[in-house]
């Protein structure tokens, strides 16, 4: 089992190394954010809050951008059932859950990749943790980033086991990646929008993973540090289960 | 016995893909279902890989039932797909060191195997290269080769040189024939009549999910009946009534004769129109072919049921993609 579920996971890892493309324009949008839209508010934004608007942008897009690679991997296995290779894997003697795994593993490596990558360019735009322990905060950013990877990889594989072709991606990154993200309080503190929409926001699982991201990275957050985490948690089992029942119906 | 076959049955929605296949296939053989398009080729042979579940009857393969050993069947198989299954962003060795993975061989066995199998089909010296920067021929070869490297002992090729040009399909068929002596049970899909012939020793001709007939190519031509002998004369109607005792159709002026053997009968007609003054200005023959044998078993000719403009257009995009 753990040797079939490597060499899925491996093929995963040889095929981001090939895909360096793919990879750097994943990070061109983040920048933008980060360089452009951060910069512009940035003096703006310091009257309000303690923290530049640059620092508090960084968790956000580092959260938006994981989302967006784990649902692309997960959506990558459409492209192996067009082009075939999903059935060699089915034909050969491994487990369903094996490839499974494997395929998640690979999402998720991939976009904590990614998280890691922003990561390191806020870092370099002069970002700085504001936290009593730096290992506390690098252990929570990447478990935060390991719970928001999962459950989006898993979401994913769900909606890639529900679509035949690459035609519903679109929809699916405008209607509901998107919304959420907007209403995640990733780009802008949630306590500036109107009431009703702040329903949205406490509705929206994301929004407790930009808060733990933010808690960790720069000590400031709206919700329990607890409550942010379970919440994660929760949402990304739920996420698991139905992307993998889903992928092993199709 | 490498397949056995017994009443199998698939259903899609109330249509009857396969409607009662029996089939053996011994070991050694390089075996052939021929049919048109949707006549259940890929659908018998998804059954014996495991890929989909038969509705009714039993399938074993290196005597494991289908159903109940998949994972035992699956260790024992290889197989080719009709639409391609490389990894293209991989390389050669990558894609077969993956395989090999999957099949839980060790490392030096996957590396021992890896140079065996691309020396086999002439690609060792592209070992290195990404597989999208391949021809057709070239991925239809390393396919084979990944469907070798876990040394099965049986190996499904479903239509194994859809798409490619002829010059490429004969380089396959090379393949095939030179992995079959080496011992490989092969049991192949087509719906090239040419192929079918040229490789199998035998085949099994299958239309609407049902085998119509079965055997060694030559000796099913043979049971049709002989050689088909065309004439154009000054005098067919003439001609016609020397030529009594032998049945002869008299089409638009050309005359057509079933014989048991042209090369005997020929001489003779060329005698007779001599002696009466006939005058012959062509006379040809021809052995059946397998679309003379699936012809006289379905009542239909085979050409007609090449596809519908849908199937057309997907094979275009297949040979694309290649």
């Amino acid at each position: 089992m753990i040797f079939d579920i490597y060499a899925i996971y491996l093929r995963e890892m040889i095929r981001l190394t090939r895909s360096r493309v793919r990879l750097i324009t994943t990070i061109v949008m983040p920048l933008l954010w980060l360089g452009v839209i951060g910069s512009a508010f940035n003096s703006a934004f310091r009257i309000t809050m303690p923290v530049d608007f640059i620092s508090f942008l960084t968790p956000g897009i580092m959260i938006m951008t994981m989302v967006f690679t784990g649902v692309i991997s997960g959506i990558t296995t459409v492209f192996d059932r067009e082009f075939g290779f999903l059935k060699e894997m089915l034909v050969a003697p491994v487990k369903r859950e094996s490839i499974l795994i494997g395929k998640m593993m690979g999402g998720v490596t991939q976009a904590i990749l990614q998280g890691i990558i922003i990561f390191i360019l806020g870092l370099l735009m002069g970002v700085k943790i504001i936290s009593s322990s730096i290992p506390i905060a690098i252990f929570g950013m990447l478990l935060t980033m390991l719970l928001v990877s999962m459950a989006f990889v898993s979401f994913g594989l769900a909606v890639a086991s529900k679509m035949s072709s690459m035609e519903g991606f679109q929809m699916v990154m405008n209607f509901m990646i998107q919304p959420m993200i907007f209403l995640s309080g990733a780009f802008y503190p949630t306590s500036m929008l109107p009431g009703w929409l702040k329903g949205a926001v406490k509705l929206n699982p994301l929004t407790y993973g930009v808060d733990a991201m933010r808690y960790f990275f720069l000590g400031m957050n709206e919700f329990p540090i607890f409550a942010d985490l379970s919440i994660l948690a929760i949402f990304s089992v739920i996420l698991i289960i139905i992307g993998g029942y889903l992928f092993r119906k199709s | 016995m490498a397949v056995k076959i017994v009443d199998l049955v698939k259903e899609f929605n109330g249509l009857k893909a396969v409607n009662g296949i029996s089939l053996e296939i011994e070991e050694g053989e390089l075996f052939g279902f021929l049919g048109p398009n949707g006549a259940g080729k890929t659908t018998t042979i998804s059954i014996l890989a495991t890929l989909l579940k038969p509705t009714k009857g039993k399938a074993f393969v290196n005597g494991y039932d289908v159903v109940k050993e998949a994972e035992k069947v699956r260790r024992s198989i290889g197989i080719v797909f009709q639409d391609p299954s490389l990894d293209d962003q991989l390389t050669a060795r990558e894609n077969l060191d993956i395989h090999g993975r999957l099949y839980h061989m060790k490392k030096d066995e996957r590396r021992k195997k890896i140079k065996e199998v691309l020396e086999m089909v002439d690609l060792i010296d592209r070992k290195d290269s990404l597989v999208k920067t391949f021809s057709g021929g070239m991925k239809r070869r390393l396919e084979i080769a990944r469907g070798l490297m876990h040394s099965p002992k049986i190996l499904f090729l479903d239509e194994p040189t859809l798409g490619l040009d002829p010059q490429t399909r004969r380089h396959i068929w090379d393949y095939i024939k030179k992995l079959n002596k080496e011992g490989v049970t092969i049991l192949l899909t087509t719906h090239y009549m040419e192929e079918a012939d040229f490789l199998a020793n035998r085949v099994a001709i299958i239309d609407k999910g049902k085998i119509v007939a079965e055997g060694n190519p030559s000796q099913l031509k043979d049971a049709i009946g002989g050689d088909v002998v065309k004439i154009v004369c000054n005098k067919p109607k003439e001609l016609q009534n020397l030529l009594s005792g032998i049945e002869v159709k008299n089409v638009e002026g050309t005359l057509m004769l079933n014989v048991q053997r042209a090369e005997e009968v020929i001489p003779k007609i060329f005698n007779i129109s001599n002696k009466n003054g006939i005058e012959i200005k062509s006379i040809t023959y021809k052995e059946p072919t397998l679309e003379d044998v699936f012809l006289h078993y379905t009542g239909r000719s085979y050409r007609e049921e090449e596809g519908s403009e849908k199937d057309r257009i997907k094979m275009y995009m297949r040979a694309r993609r290649r």
